[in-house]
């Protein structure tokens, strides 16, 4: 056993002495041993490299042993909303999967050890109902919990607010059998805050997963993002939009584990950074011993606006399988010089441009969002955050 | 419209054209004919003011104006439009949004009045039937997933709808096969005028055939080594660009 490496979060779980139900004492223990042994990322640890979170916290504040705030605009029939508060009234299905998905992440197994309230949503056996819309404020930590049993459907619209100094997100997703889940997260530009999200999704038999999500950056901003896709024919689609300026900092960390064979994911993230920001995209794609034919795309691409914005993709392949298609490309650039000849040679002036090219960039990974409401609304997010962005770039 | 004087270009440090004078005057259409590394294509982006092609000797004038000082937006807006070889395809940018923002940008410039969007297509439609341009090709990212020939319809497409002064039109046969050939000459005729000019450049006599110029200048090694009539192209065909080029050294 490793000495315990002292940290914020443990000195917080100390007075912590709150009851737990038995169902989650083994669960929440664990977590709490994992961070007291892993201690606050750093970036020392590979997988926190561009991201020091340890320097970002510290010296620590209240906001680290807070629970942050988080409101859910409707609720629609047949879904059931349960209130993580009470843990002690918890319906079969929270049991069955709350505080499941930490293993090795301290971060999640810090929101799980440390917040005291968040939200579960049901979606019953063949039920598909419309959009829920959740909104994360204010500082701490906080859970969630998404179950989509057999054939349900969900969309679930996920806001961070800019608000706050420090938040600490920890959302678990399982996608039943033939069910299927769209998740559309928008991270609102939080020049004075550090927020961490860990999102764990498990996916069962045919079932898929598909995430859109935007990224306006923070102080410091990390979102890891796990999907495992345990059985044949699961998939998980996700396409990515970060745009930063100032001093801002977005990570975007992928790992989707294809355990069975006959799985698909396809990932396209577009990242813009102007001025002194940093964007990061870790993607890393691991085939299990015995999931053959899985199918894997990959594809990362950042424009950088200024010459003191920086970014970091890094593509990951772990293969252990046989009969793979696994494809992957990052490019990080200026804008296509032949593109911008070509406007510019119809009249069109340099600026004018480079702004069409640039919203043409983004594009490509806003336009799979299937319903336009959506995607109008997401890609008025790129729009509010792109000014920032091109401050000193034309 | 245009005089070229003893024109030099330098591309990467490299001497392309070397000596070349050409002048085109309104209503009349020129070809340069050449074999490859010629420089055919460096006078053409040297026309439409690409990055990277310097003049080290001689001149360009344009209706009055030296060309180099122009950007290539100012260009366009003065009247001058190249039809590229190679079109460049444009993701996220659909083809529509492409036109309207072109057009709007040179009626802009030139203190015309814009365009909305409803009389844009009014404009587009009109004149994408003549070339067979389809309402899908329209509504597609900017030449992405577009065949060849129907990438030089859009082209010339581009042409008819900025009515320009000086049409430089690059290579606008390679990759045609006879219809699409003979639909995009049908587009370039329909557009000859006796207040517009045209330089057409060409490695085959075969779209001459079609579009008749008035005069054939001949380019080999940087310089113009032989012009003449229509008459020319067929001589070329004939004897191959070697004999002319090495009667005239």
């Amino acid at each position: 056993m490793n000495a315990p490496v002292p940290n914020i979060f443990a000195d917080a779980m100390r007075t912590d002495t709150r009851p737990l139900p038995q169902w989650l004492g083994r669960r929440r223990a664990d977590a709490a041993e994992r961070l007291r042994a892993q201690g606050v990322p750093h970036r020392r640890v590979e997988e926190w490299k561009y991201t020091d979170l340890k320097t970002a916290l510290e010296p620590a504040n209240a906001a680290i042993a807070a629970t942050a705030q988080w409101s859910i605009a409707n609720v629609p029939a047949g879904v059931t909303l349960f209130d993580l508060e009470d843990l002690s009234a918890a319906p079969e299905w929270v049991r069955a999967h709350f505080g499941k998905a930490v293993a090795g992440e301290a971060m999640a197994a810090a929101s799980l050890a440390l917040a005291h309230g968040g939200f579960a949503l049901h979606v019953p056996r063949n039920t598909c109902v419309g959009e829920v819309r959740a909104n994360f404020s204010s500082d701490g930590h906080v859970r969630a919990l998404i179950v989509l049993e057999e054939g349900a459907e969900l969309t679930l619209i996920e806001n961070q607010s800019a608000d706050g100094t420090f938040r600490n997100t920890g959302i678990e997703i399982v996608v039943g059998a033939n069910a299927r889940l769209t998740h559309v997260r928008s991270a609102e530009a939080s020049p004075k805050a550090v927020q961490v999200a860990d999102v764990a999704v498990r996916v069962a038999r045919d079932g898929a997963y598909r995430a859109h999500l935007f990224n306006g950056g923070a102080e410091l901003s990390r979102l890891t993002l796990r999907m495992t896709l345990k059985d044949m024919g699961a998939s998980a689609e996700l396409s990515g939009v970060t745009v930063l300026g100032g001093q801002l900092h977005g990570d975007v960390t992928t790992h989707v584990y294809h355990a069975a064979g006959e799985t698909r994911s396809v990932q396209l993230f577009k990242h813009v950074a102007g001025g002194k920001s940093r964007a990061v995209y870790q993607g890393k794609i691991t085939v299990a011993r015995g999931a053959d034919k899985s199918d894997s795309r990959q594809t990362a691409k950042a424009l950088l606006l200024g010459e003191r914005a920086e970014a970091d993709l890094k593509p990951e392949l772990e293969i252990f399988a046989d009969d793979v298609k696994c494809a992957h490309g990052a490019a990080v650039g200026d804008l296509d010089a032949d593109s911008l000849f070509y406007l510019r040679a119809r009249g069109i002036p340099e600026n004018e441009a480079r702004n069409m090219l640039l919203r043409a960039f983004l594009r490509e990974a806003v336009d799979g969002i299937e319903n336009d409401a959506m995607r109008d609304t997401f890609w008025q997010s790129v729009e509010d955050a792109l000014p920032r962005a091109m401050v000193n770039a034309l | 419209m245009l005089d070229i004087k003893n024109l030099h270009v330098a591309v990467g440090g490299k001497e392309i054209l070397k000596g070349l004078t050409l002048s085109i005057k309104s209503g009349e259409v020129h070809a340069v004919m050449g074999p490859n590394g010629s420089g055919k294509s460096t006078l053409a982006y040297l026309l439409a003011g690409r990055a990277g092609y310097e003049i080290t000797q001689g001149s360009v004038t344009y209706r009055g104006e030296d060309l180099n000082t122009l950007a290539p937006e100012e260009r366009a807006a003065k009247g001058l439009f190249l039809a590229m070889q190679y079109p460049v395809e444009i993701p996220g940018v659909t083809t529509l949004t492409f036109l309207k923002t072109a057009l709007n940008a040179q009626h802009r410039a030139r203190g015309e009045k814009e365009l909305d969007a409803m009389s844009v297509l009014k404009f587009v439609r009109k004149k994408a039937a003549a070339l067979n341009v389809s309402e899908d090709m329209l509504k597609r990212a900017l030449n992405v997933g577009f065949s060849g020939g129907e990438k030089k319809r859009l082209e010339i497409l581009q042409m008819a709808l900025f009515e320009p002064q000086l049409a430089v039109l690059d290579e606008t046969d390679s990759g045609l096969d006879i219809d699409a050939l003979k639909l995009v000459a049908e587009g370039v005729n329909a557009l000859r005028s006796p207040t517009r000019a045209m330089l057409v450049i060409t490695h085959y006599q075969r779209l001459l055939n079609y579009i008749v110029p008035d005069r054939i200048h001949v380019l080999a090694h940087g310089k113009i080594v032989a012009e003449g009539g229509k008459e020319l192209a067929h001589e070329l065909e004939a004897k191959g660009y070697e004999h002319i080029a090495g009667k005239a050294a």
